[in-house]
């Protein structure tokens, strides 16, 4: 199969995935009834028989008279068309559409650099304590990716706050970007940055290198918290699968035509045991999500994750609707793409 | 001398005749020559004696009310460790030391009731599933992958958010997220034991469906699913204390791991050992099981065994 034709196939097949993801969503919003949604649009200063004729409207207006399945494809509709409703949380209110606008770009980007992070530490530590197997090296790393395994994530995050923040005070304790820093700056309007809402790409759009590498500068400690919490499992895997590829005939042929140990180790032995590493990152990608959520909380970073957890503790469906959709959907499109990478690295998988 | 002969033959007649003890022995003989599998037995054993004593005898170590943090507002600012408080003490003048032994009840008796309760959800579904095959198989996949398809942390907080949020409903939630995880390996085990030539047989002698399912299909597939309950518990008890940690309101008086961690939340430039001790009992109980998980790996493996 050639992988264009692949690719589209794979496409095509996370669409029953995502109508569920939207039928779980719909669920978890209606099952408590209508009352919050409803207490979402309602001006609280009416009262008496203008309360009631606002409540009547919102009724009609969100077909809550109807079955539950009839109400869903309202919903999905509604959905379809970009209308998520509204969100009330101290940090953010109003449409969720805003809300997501300005609390997804410091998710993804705090995924994206855990998730370079994670290979950047991974790949070299898991290949050489292959190579070096039963050595010292290979035993405290051993030891050391054991521990963080078993670690609880947020454990993790306060151990790196701890050393690297508090102690050494090498990096900033909380935030996503020095506040001070964009005070007057054009591109950056009531907490939303513009043209793509990221502020790192906004600011080395607009040429403002110092505002860019401040916003690097906070996320590599809530990045290298959720990286050591989710590169255990890459370290694990690729000495193991190192380890088998060491094994295998071709790698002895190599040795055995005189190439440099450097040459069989990089060329010939690491990209095949990099395959099943990335088969198993899909799987790595939901924790690193999870981890995004409590690294948020914890180095107060306003992302869908704190917002998640903020919609929780005010009782805001808004709230919780936005942000599983938006980490269902990140999700849903990171697996595809890693599938996509693992169908190029291997041709066997695409038939 | 004839009746010495007469016990040994007794004993090879009986050893024949119980295949079971003899492989109850030879499991116990593994598990129990590797040293780190001893130790993280011996470490959840006293996390275990931990629970029975704060349950039964809470007088007896000290512990005046075991479902409460006992608050001592003469010192609000959290103090280092001292002779008079082992493990120093955290906002609110709790007695850390104290906190935690009252706190690893609650933490594992709820993440053992996730991970049971999850795997006998996940265990029965994934066995009928894969056993009988067909639609009912492709339905139970796809909903599997659905839950597959948000974040399990999110997804437990969304489901939290439906129910309120109590200790108890965090145990819920936990298990709706996880028992598609067992159903998943459940399945698949179930898959690779109906392609042997045991149940075929059972088959052919006309044994009926729910027979086989349980009396020879269940019993292959629960020694690697309870192993996986021993690998899982640890990941559980830190998810358990993660969502506790993260969904609490500071108003609870639960004494529980990830809760009293939150404690020490706003002091953690002044009093990091506040966070890090509380963090430090999780991490050593998931350490533990997961070696004590390794070696009844070792047992159940044959290919994993050395002995």
């Amino acid at each position: 199969m050639k992988l264009w034709l692949y690719i589209i196939r794979r496409i095509l097949l996370i669409i029953p995935t995502l109508i569920g993801l939207t039928i779980i969503v719909f669920i978890l919003i209606h099952v408590r009834g209508n009352n919050l949604i409803i207490a979402e649009y309602l001006n609280p200063h009416l009262t008496g028989a203008a309360r009631d004729y606002a409540i009547q409207q919102l009724y009609q207006r969100f077909h809550l008279n109807d079955p539950l399945f009839i109400q869903y494809f309202y919903w999905l509709y509604q959905v379809i068309n970009g209308d998520l409703g509204l969100t009330r949380t101290p940090i953010y209110s109003g449409p969720v559409n805003t809300a997501l606008a300005l609390f997804y770009p410091n998710t993804i980007m705090l995924a994206l650099v855990s998730s370079i992070l994670i290979w950047i530490i991974g790949i070299p530590i898991g290949v050489w304590s292959a190579v070096k197997r039963d050595s010292v090296f290979d035993q405290s790393t051993r030891v050391a990716t054991f521990t963080l395994y078993a670690m609880p994530a947020y454990m993790v995050y306060l151990l790196v706050l701890i050393i690297f923040a508090v102690y050494l005070k090498w990096f900033p304790i909380s935030g996503a970007v020095d506040p001070l820093l964009l005070q007057g700056v054009s591109w950056y309007v009531n907490g939303i940055s513009y043209p793509t809402h990221i502020i790192f790409i906004d600011a080395l759009l607009h040429g403002d290198i110092n505002i860019a590498l401040n916003s690097i500068w906070h996320f590599i400690l809530p990045s290298l918290g959720i990286a050591l919490g989710g590169v255990a499992g890459i370290i694990r895997l690729l000495r193991s699968s190192m380890l088998e590829v060491l094994d295998q005939d071709y790698i002895r042929m190599a040795r055995s035509k005189g190439i440099s140990e450097s040459e069989v180790i990089n060329i010939h032995a690491r990209r095949n045991a990099l395959i099943p590493a990335v088969t198993s990152f899909v799987y790595g990608v939901a924790g690193l999500l999870g981890g995004v959520v409590v690294a948020e909380v914890i180095f107060n970073i306003p992302g869908v994750g704190y917002w998640t957890v903020q919609a929780l503790l005010n009782n805001d469906a808004g709230g919780i609707l936005g942000s599983t959709l938006i980490f269902g959907i990140i999700l849903v499109t990171a697996s595809l793409i890693l599938d996509i990478i693992y169908a190029a690295l291997d041709p066997r998988v695409r038939y | 001398m004839s009746k010495n002969i007469g016990l040994i033959g007794r004993r090879n007649y009986l050893l024949k005749q119980n295949p079971r003890i003899e492989e109850l022995k030879i499991s116990f003989k593994i598990f129990f020559t590797n040293p780190t599998a001893v130790a993280g037995f011996v470490i959840t054993l006293l996390y275990f004696i931990d629970i029975i004593l704060v349950q039964f005898f809470p007088s007896f170590i000290g512990i005046s009310d075991p479902n409460r943090y006992i608050y001592n507002f003469n010192n609000p600012v959290p103090l280092p460790p001292s002779s008079s408080h082992w493990c120093g003490t955290t906002a609110g003048g709790i007695d850390l030391c104290d906190a935690i032994i009252k706190s690893i009840r609650i933490d594992l008796i709820y993440s053992l009731f996730i991970v049971i309760v999850g795997a006998i959800i996940g265990l029965l579904l994934g066995l009928v599933s894969g056993y009988l095959g067909g639609i009912f198989d492709e339905i139970l996949m796809r909903i599997t992958d659905i839950f597959f398809s948000i974040p399990y942390l999110v997804l437990a907080i969304a489901i939290l958010f439906v129910l309120g949020v109590s200790l108890e409903n965090i145990a819920f939630s936990l298990i709706i997220v996880w028992w598609p995880l067992y159903a998943r390996y459940a399945r698949a085990q179930t898959l690779s034991i109906k392609q042997m030539t045991f149940i075929e047989s059972a088959k052919a002698s006309g044994t009926r469906d729910l027979m086989i399912m349980f009396k020879h299909i269940v019993p292959n597939v629960l020694p690697p699913i309870f192993v996986q309950i021993s690998l899982d518990l640890g990941t559980v008890v830190g998810v358990f204390a993660t969502l506790a940690f993260i969904g609490f309101s500071p108003t609870a008086n639960i004494p529980e791991l990830g809760y009293l961690t939150s404690l020490g939340l706003n002091y953690i430039s002044i009093a990091p050992w506040s966070v890090i001790i509380p963090g430090l009992v999780i991490t050593v109980f998931a350490l533990a099981v997961n070696l004590m998980g390794d070696g009844l790996r070792d047992v159940i493996d044959p290919k994993r065994r050395s002995v």
